[in-house]
């Protein structure tokens, strides 16, 4: 690979993608997280298509029954099979969502000002943007890039905007380099760069409907930013925090939480224990976490708007549960923590394309 | 009248906002009459809707748009048509026995096209939401394109090869065509929740690429560059069938719990109707194409058992699950072809294509496709039959076959858990014993006996007198089959005797 990248710039929703020479414009696309819709995925279908408002493009090898002589005039191309020749702005058939505020990525370099245990395996790490204002919405993450280590790894910001210090958790992987690393070599004065903030994984609050999150392990962290941003904002829809770990030991800012149930009367906490030990003395939920949620909700979601984030069988758990309770894609928001050595998942059909 | 104000210079409409004026701006409530007369098939099927207006549209194609995209598909499948014409295409292709798959295609498939065309214009109807009324007045016009452009394709082939004459009459009559023909009159004859069930999500969607690729596919492999060129002008419409498929499904399970069973029976029903029909595809790839592209097994494997598994999967967090007897058709798979190529081998004398025994090189390729059945069940009978064709004592079936009431196959398939015993199933309804090929058929039927004892099943009708006369040649000419020239093997037909005059022709010219 030559290693040529051209920026495509997809309206209506302002997103910036790199692609890399060779690359197809819906791949990028697709794995930056933009869903274009899309079906035969090679040029046959003509369910990809876009306008090319700038820039150039080769238009591959697209059919000219699914993609008409008038259309190429009109400047349309097929996203599955176009390359940029440039950088290029596409306007794609999505629709905006109204809650996206689209806060431009930014590259920094961060001062590492803390790091605490926060349970057995979960490490809270604090950054410094040394007076960059990093703005995002509660939900999103960032890509840390550590030294040594190739690729990036996805972390999801912890604090809520407002607050100054960026906060993330690292749960530790059992023979992961970069959690690892985080975990053993990292210490307090060190310099992390990082960019971000990256997904679409953020509060519909134009929804203005009771909100439901579930977290599974270290997967608290964008629902603890979520929580805090929609209490500190004065929201008083109910909100409903379920957080599932395994022991005691492995639950982490309960206090918090249980202090914030005390000052907020529309706010309710669940912290749920899938396997107690005898010495914890616990008397709250036990079970899987979507368990919980069926037995506090009585199966009922109907009517919510849930956040799911954390392992992805926590969320085929939940999103299961939830629909099984009338809740349906449309209002379910996932956000699944794979580490770098997941495989793929189950292959998904097209219907739930959405989640 | 209020004088017309010029409108204040707005933003040129997103396609959202023009689709939802030429579908959400198109439905009203009516007030001369109740709605429930205007809409007199919403309800009778049990579907419960609650909100139309949560229906998302699944593309979104205004009507200005439709038209000149069509009209250019068209301009473009003509061309090709006309210089496929021009250019004595049909003889580029690989063999003559290629001609029978397209002969199946047109007196099977076409006439389809255009039931779906009804079909679709009825429903298109009979929906209470202004979206899907939209989608399927579409689907209506794409199908009765399908339908046209596919009769204008293959009409080439009627100059020279026999058997294409008269598709649509033979599709009302021919006894093996009763079976898409049944199918498709058992869906336009559901209401309107059913037909989407039945074929926008089961049939386009579940299993529409073990129907149209191996036609298609066939046809590139063995030269037909009009048929393939057919198959990409129709392809772009049919991700628009796909979507609309997915969605109706979607849409019935979220908007009622109540719906769910009632879904989940449908699919069943027509999974295994769908299944039934494609036994004719089976054979077409296992048998019927000089140059083959894969197995049926192949193809069953790759578009039902992994596609389908993940669509299932998806699926069952609404509380779907997979359509009853799926598991049959995956213990039939390395049967089915033989099954039903033996049956059409033994009919030749009444069929409007022709029919052959596999070349040994073809039985090599069968057995290694099949390893476990081929060798042990199907070759045996097909070297038999050939030491009788060499002894001039070609085997004919001299008696009409019994029917499955449901899905009108001769009863040639075998048990489940063995392919060495015929299965036969029967049902008592209303002191008549009805037969079926399977218990997913009889399931069928027992759930809706009374649409089912209706059925015009070919065999019995012969034998009532109501298919031209008692004698073979009289239903042949009833079924305007020219005897002699459509019918019989290959081996001795017009067909082969034109096909090797022009390869004499052609190895004479190129001395």
């Amino acid at each position: 690979m030559s290693g040529a990248i051209h920026r495509v710039t997809v309206e209506p929703l302002g997103q910036t993608v790199n692609v890399a020479e060779g690359q197809t414009i819906l791949d990028a696309c697709l794995r930056a997280g933009i869903y274009l819709p899309y079906q035969c995925n090679h040029g046959l279908c003509s369910t990809c298509k876009v306008t090319v408002v700038d820039g150039e493009v080769d238009l591959g090898e697209a059919s000219p029954f699914a993609l008409m002589d008038f259309e190429r005039d009109e400047g349309r191309a097929l996203a599955c099979c176009a390359r940029p020749l440039s950088d290029v702005t596409i306007e794609a058939d999505i629709e905006v969502d109204p809650d996206a505020r689209n806060c431009p990525v930014l590259d920094i370099e961060t001062d590492v000002v803390e790091i605490r245990n926060l349970s057995s395996d979960i490490k809270g790490i604090w950054l410094d943007t040394k007076g960059v204002t990093f703005d995002f919405q509660a939900g999103q993450y960032v890509n840390l890039r550590l030294p040594g280590i190739e690729g990036e790894r996805a972390f999801s910001l912890a604090n809520a905007p407002s607050e100054g210090l960026l906060e993330i958790h690292v749960r530790l992987v059992p023979g992961g380099r970069g959690t690892g690393y985080l975990h053993e070599v990292l210490k307090v004065g060190d310099k992390l760069s990082l960019s971000g903030p990256y997904g679409r994984f953020y509060i519909r609050e134009s929804a203005e409907v009771p909100m439901i999150f579930i977290a599974g392990g270290s997967g608290l962290s964008s629902p603890k930013s979520m929580v805090l941003d929609l209490l500190g904002k004065g929201c008083d829809l109910p909100i409903t925090l379920f957080h599932g770990v395994r022991r005691r030991p492995d639950l982490y800012f309960a206090e918090l939480f249980e202090k914030l149930a005390a000052e907020h009367g529309n706010f309710t906490y669940v912290p749920v224990l899938s396997d107690p030990q005898p010495g914890d003395g616990w008397t709250g939920e036990t079970g899987f976490v979507h368990e919980a949620a069926v037995r506090h909700f009585d199966g009922v979601f109907k009517g919510h708007k849930a956040y799911l984030c954390g392992p992805p069988p926590m969320i085929e758990a939940s999103i299961r549960a939830l629909m099984k309770g009338r809740l349906f894609d449309r209002d379910i928001h996932t956000e699944s923590f794979l580490t770098k050595a997941d495989a793929d998942g189950p292959s998904r059909s097209p219907l739930s394309q959405r989640m | 009248m209020n004088a017309m104000q010029p409108p204040p210079k707005q933003k040129k409409l997103s396609l959202k906002e023009r689709y939802a004026h030429l579908t959400r701006g198109l439905g009203w409530n009516t007030t001369y009459q109740p709605m429930d007369k205007v809409f007199p098939f919403a309800d009778y099927e049990g579907i419960k809707i609650h909100d139309w207006d949560a229906w998302e549209d699944p593309f979104r194609l205004t009507m200005d748009a439709y038209w000149k995209y069509q009209a250019e598909k068209e301009r473009k499948l003509y061309a090709v048509i006309e210089s496929f014409a021009q250019n004595n295409g049909h003889l580029n292709i690989t063999d003559a026995r290629y001609v029978n798959a397209l002969k199946l295609f047109l007196t099977g498939v076409s006439p389809l096209e255009y039931s779906a065309h009804r079909g679709y214009a009825h429903v298109g109807r009979h929906f209470v939401g202004a979206g899907p009324r939209i989608a399927c007045q579409m689907q209506a016009i794409d199908e009765l394109r399908h339908a046209q452009t596919q009769i204008h394709t293959m009409s080439h082939y009627n100059k020279f090869f026999d058997g294409l004459h008269d598709a649509r009459h033979m599709h009302d009559r021919v006894w093996y065509l009763s079976v898409p023909k049944s199918f498709f009159e058992d869906a336009c004859s559901a209401g309107p929740f059913e037909f989407l069930t039945a074929i926008s999500f089961s049939f386009e969607y579940v299993l529409t690429n073990l129907l149209f690729v191996p036609f298609m596919s066939g046809a590139a492999f063995n030269g037909d560059m009009a048929t393939v060129t057919f198959g990409f002008s129709a392809q772009s419409d049919e991700a628009r069938h796909m979507t609309l498929g997915l969605e109706i499904i979607k849409f019935m399970l979220e908007q009622d719990e109540a719906n769910v069973p009632i879904v989940q029976r449908w699919i069943d029903k027509w999974f295994w109707r769908g299944y039934r029909l494609l036994a004719l595809v089976s054979m077409m790839m296992d048998y019927m194409l000089p140059k083959r592209i894969m197995s049926w097994a192949e193809a069953w494997e790759m578009y039902f058992e992994q596609a389908g598994d993940a669509l299932f999967n998806d699926l069952s967090r609404y509380g779907i699950r997979k359509p009853k007897y799926f598991e049959v058709a995956s213990k039939e798979k390395h049967r089915l072809s033989h099954e039903v190529w033996s049956t059409f081998y033994n009919y030749t004398q009444a069929t409007a294509f022709h029919t052959w025994l596999p070349t040994e090189e073809e039985m090599t390729w069968l057995s290694g496709k099949y390893p476990d059945t081929f060798d042990r069940l199907y070759r045996p009978r097909f070297e038999c039959w050939s030491e009788m064709e060499k002894k001039g004592n070609r085997y004919y079936n001299p008696t009409l076959p019994q029917l499955c009431v449901t899905c009108q196959i001769p009863m040639i398939f075998t048990e489940p858990d063995d392919p060495t015993t015929t299965c036969f199933r029967s049902a008592e309804y209303k002191g008549e014993r009805y037969h079926f090929c399977s218990d997913g058929c009889k399931d069928i039927f027992c759930y809706e006996p009374e649409k089912y004892i209706q059925s015009w099943l070919p065999v019995h009708q012969i034998y009532q007198g109501n298919c031209g006369g008692a004698e073979m040649k009289d239903v042949l000419a009833w079924y305007h089959l020219n005897f002699g020239a459509d019918n019989f093997d290959y081996t001795g037909s017009p067909d082969q005797k034109l096909w090797d005059e022009w390869q004499a022709q052609r190895s004479a010219n190129a001395v």
